[in-house]
Formats: structure tokens, C-alpha cells, sequence
């Protein structure tokens, strides 16, 4: 039986676009409850498990509403499309099923132009399976990568569109929730790599160091990219100012709370650099600068044209009770009332991003599905 | 480890993707009586979760589950 079939694009378009359709996720409840498709707006959406259609066929069509299109989403792609028949022998119709599987949302990269300047075009990927964000910053025929993710696909058709090619890629630090994509930039692309030797001098490919304060620019002059260390996340991380307007602040600076310093097992020591951090740097910093955040918790973060971007003031604001800590004691309180355990996989992924351990795409993908856990506190729902 | 589990029938569904494994093993357990044990073979590593989900949905029990590399091993009995 032919079924009709969508990519993981199309879904988020549709969500963008606020389609009206059911999404039906057939995967079992423990992977269901364990990772979930977000959007910016409310989603229709139902959980039955393909093996309940097996079993009780009858029982688990009628828990599917009927009247609207009916999109159907599993791990891979063979039991959504088991199920979309399932549901077309029973009278369903518009009905589709999602090719590749769960791990295409996962890894989908959306672009989008956040600003720029008479000589630079800066793009946020917007990557909604993990709740991150990374950038790409454009001038004449060069283009360079904050925070790369592993589908560098995405990153290289932008530099395409653009007649660009790669030239660096810069990290903000030695990510914990998902696989860099800088490696496969260097080793496929010849991609320089610029990451913070604190967190990076494990590793086992070649990168140059971010000095503190280091001005990186085009090799037509172009917009000035300064390095700035804001220890605390990590103890490498670091920040990167873009024409004194943007700041790609990794996980230091979130639009909501701050990134968490407890991920490395040594929450008090690293609680104390982002205090620090906080204190002497981001504070201090012009409050017109607009953050560029490496993750977001919700869909509310992000403004009218769905860009995550936030004035330094404004995210002031919004943390209040964050920033307005005077002492490293009562930081450290605040950081303790919070803390939460971290996906099992983290260390290895970190292992990865130093090139320390290699797995194949499968294993890679497996790793890598799930929403971001990195920041100190949770959104209130 | 495996004397103390007496196996009635075996499913080799080594290279089969979701929904087939499954598929394989609600129809298999069908073919045993209510106390015996089917044992099922896969190498695909969805159905470490979803083999105790489709248990639960049809009320059988997974009495064992063994994994050597990329092989999973698990002993079901009937229940229902």
C-alpha cells in the first residue's frame, strides 16, 4: 500500500505555520515520555503505541480522533507507515507518516536571519528536537560556524546559497548534550577549529586556542569577532562578541536562567567561576547587546519572528532573582535548590567532542536524540 | 545462565526492523501454550524498550533478557 509520507521539515513547518492536524507518535511510552516533538505553539498530538495496534487493533484505532489529518511519527520510520495503514484500512483519511523516524527531527536544523550589517549576514539554526541554537556568520565568500551541530549539512547549504564556503568554526565549549559537528567540519571540509583550551586540551584533533580578548575577523576585514572567556558553565567557556552587537554566549547566558555549573561534578568550584563570571563580566557588559543563547527551554523564549534573541538588559529582567545575587554563597544556594541529575550519555558525549571515543552514525544518533538539559533552573509550567 | 529457563520455541528476527519484530513475536507467543516460554532473537535495539512495552500491552511476561553486542536475547512466557 502506497502511504503519503513527510520529512521532518515539513512538520515543522507546519507547526510554524499552525496547521491543523493531529500528530499521532506511535513510539512506546517510555521513549514517548522520555522525548517529545515541541513547537512554538500547542500541538495536537496523542501517544498509542504501534504494539497496541498489533494487539488490540480495534481498541487503539478508536483512541485515534478522526476529522482532521493525521500525522504519524515512530523511531524509524516502519512502524508509523505499519500504523498509517492500519488507520487508512479503517476509513482514516489525509493520512501520513514521517520518513526517517524520530532521529530526523532530532537533528533538523532550521535557519533563520537574525541580523547583520552592511557587510555580514549573522543566521540562527534553530534546532528544535534539542532546544539549541547555533549560528552562522556570513561576509563576502566566508562563513563561519558558532556551535555547530553533527547534521552539517545544513550549515554547508546556507554557505552554498550564500556562494560561501566554511572557513572556522568556533566552540563556546566542550558540549555535554550533543555531538559537535566542528570534527567533521575539519575533517571533511578543512574547517579551522577555535575552542577554549581549558575545556578542549584532552582532545585529540588540532584546534587554536581562543585566547581571551582575541580578535578573529574575515580575510576581507568584515565584522569583529572578539573572544571573551566566561568560565563557569565550563571552566573553558567562552563567549564570542560580534561587532560589539552580538554576544554567542554558548551556555553561559540563557534568555531564561543561566547555564548550569554542576554538569562537570564540581558544582561549588565552577558555581564560583560563573558567579565571578557574572558578576565582572556579564553584568558589566552593554546592556544593548543582544544575547544569542546556545539552548532555550521553551518556545516562549523566543520573540515574534521565532528568533531566540535577547537584549543583555532585558535578560537582566527576566533573571532577576539570578542576577541580582550579590554574594558567591547565596549563588551557590541558589545553584544547590536546583541542581538535577544529568542524562546517563552526557559523559560520553563529552568524550566525543574531544575526539577521545568514536561511535557510528546510528549510536551517534541515539546519543544525540533528547531535549538539552543545561540550564540551572526549570521553567515554571 | 540459561539452564533455568526452559525454552518451547525460538524466533530468530536477527536483521529485522521495527514493526517486525514484534509483529513476529505477538503472532509467535500465540503459537505456545499459556505458561511456556518463547525465546526471540533481534538485532535491532529499539526493542530492548519496545519488547517490555509490547509485554505489558499483552499482558505477557519477559522473564530474562540477555545482550552480547549486537544481539538481544529474550525469554517470554505466556501468560495470557
Amino acid at each position: 500500500m502506497d502511504v503519503q509520507s513527510f520529512t521532518a521539515q515539513d512538520l515543522f513547518t507546519w507547526l510554524v505555520e499552525k496547521e491543523d492536524f493531529l500528530l499521532l507518535d506511535v513510539r512506546n511510552d517510555e521513549e514517548f515520555g522520555r522525548f517529545k516533538v515541541e513547537g512554538p505553539y500547542p500541538i495536537d498530538m496523542v501517544n498509542v503505541p504501534y504494539m497496541e495496534f498489533i494487539e488490540h487493533e480495534e481498541e487503539s484505532v478508536a483512541k485515534v480522533p478522526k476529522g482532521k489529518k493525521v500525522m504519524v511519527v515512530c523511531a524509524k520510520e516502519g512502524s508509523s507507515k505499519f500504523v498509517a495503514e492500519i488507520l487508512i484500512n479503517h476509513g482514516f483519511e489525509g493520512v501520513a507518516h514521517m520518513l526517517v523516524g524520530i532521529k530526523a527531527w532530532g537533528n533538523l536544523l532550521s535557519p533563520i536571519r537574525i541580523g547583520g550589517g552592511s557587510d555580514y549576514e549573522l543566521h540562527q539554526f534553530r534546532r528544535p528536537g534539542k532546544a539549541s541554537c547555533s549560528y552562522g556568520l556570513v561576509c563576502g565568500t566566508e562563513m563561519m560556524v558558532f556551535d555547530p551541530a553533527k547534521n552539517i549539512d545544513a550549515y554547508l547549504e546556507l554557505a552554498k546559497n550564500k556562494g560561501c564556503t566554511i572557513t572556522r568554526t568556533f566552540e563556546t565549549h566542550r558540549q555535554a548534550d550533543y555531538i559537535s559537528g566542528s570534527m567533521a567540519l575539519n575533517a571533511k571540509h578543512g574547517v579551522e577549529i577555535v575552542a577554549p583550551e581549558v575545556d578542549f586540551q584532552v582532545a585529540t584533533f588540532d584546534f587554536t586556542p581562543a585566547g581571551d580578548k582575541t580578535v578573529y575577523r574575515f580575510s576581507n576585514g568584515g565584522p569583529e569577532i572578539k573572544a571573551i572567556h566566561t568560565p563557569g558553565h565550563t571552566p573553558g567557556s567562552t563567549s564570542y562578541l560580534i561587532d560589539n552587537r552580538f554576544i554567542v554566549a554558548g551556555d553561559t547566558v540563557l534568555i531564561y536562567s543561566i547555564g548550569r555549573p554542576d554538569l562537570g561534578g564540581m558544582a561549588k568550584e565552577w558555581s564560583k567561576l560563573l558567579f565571578d563570571t557574572m558578576t565582572h563580566k556579564i553584568l558589566k557588559w552593554d546592556p544593548s547587546i543582544l544575547a544569542l543563547p546556545g539552548h532555550y527551554t521553551d518556545w516562549k523564549e523566543a520573540n515574534n519572528e521565532l528568533i531566540f534573541m535577547e537584549s543583555l538588559k532585558k535578560i537582566k529582567e527576566i533573571n532577576a532573582d539570578i542576577y541580582a545575587i550579590e554574594d558567591e554563597d547565596t549563588f551557590y544556594t541558589f545553584i544547590e535548590a536546583n541542581m538535577r541529575q544529568q542524562p546517563e550519555e552526557y559523559a560520553k558525549i563529552r568524550e566525543i567532542n574531544a575526539g577521545l571515543v568514536t561511535v557510528d552514525e546510528e549510536n551517534a544518533d541515539i546519543m544525540d536524540l533528547g531535549k538539552n538539559e543545561c540550564a540551572a533552573s526549570q521553567m515554571a509550567k | 545462565m540459561r539452564d533455568d529457563i526452559n525454552v518451547d520455541k525460538a524466533l530468530d528476527l536477527s536483521g529485522l526492523a521495527c514493526p517486525m519484530p514484534v509483529v513476529k513475536v505477538s503472532k509467535g507467543i500465540k503459537e505456545i501454550e499459556v505458561g511456556q516460554v518463547l525465546e526471540a532473537t533481534t538485532t535491532d535495539p529499539g526493542s530492548l524498550t519496545d519488547f517490555p512495552a509490547w509485554a505489558r500491552t499483552s499482558g505477557n511476561e519477559i522473564l530474562k533478557t540477555d545482550q552480547d553486542g549486537d544481539t538481544i536475547k529474550f525469554y517470554i512466557q505466556r501468560k495470557a
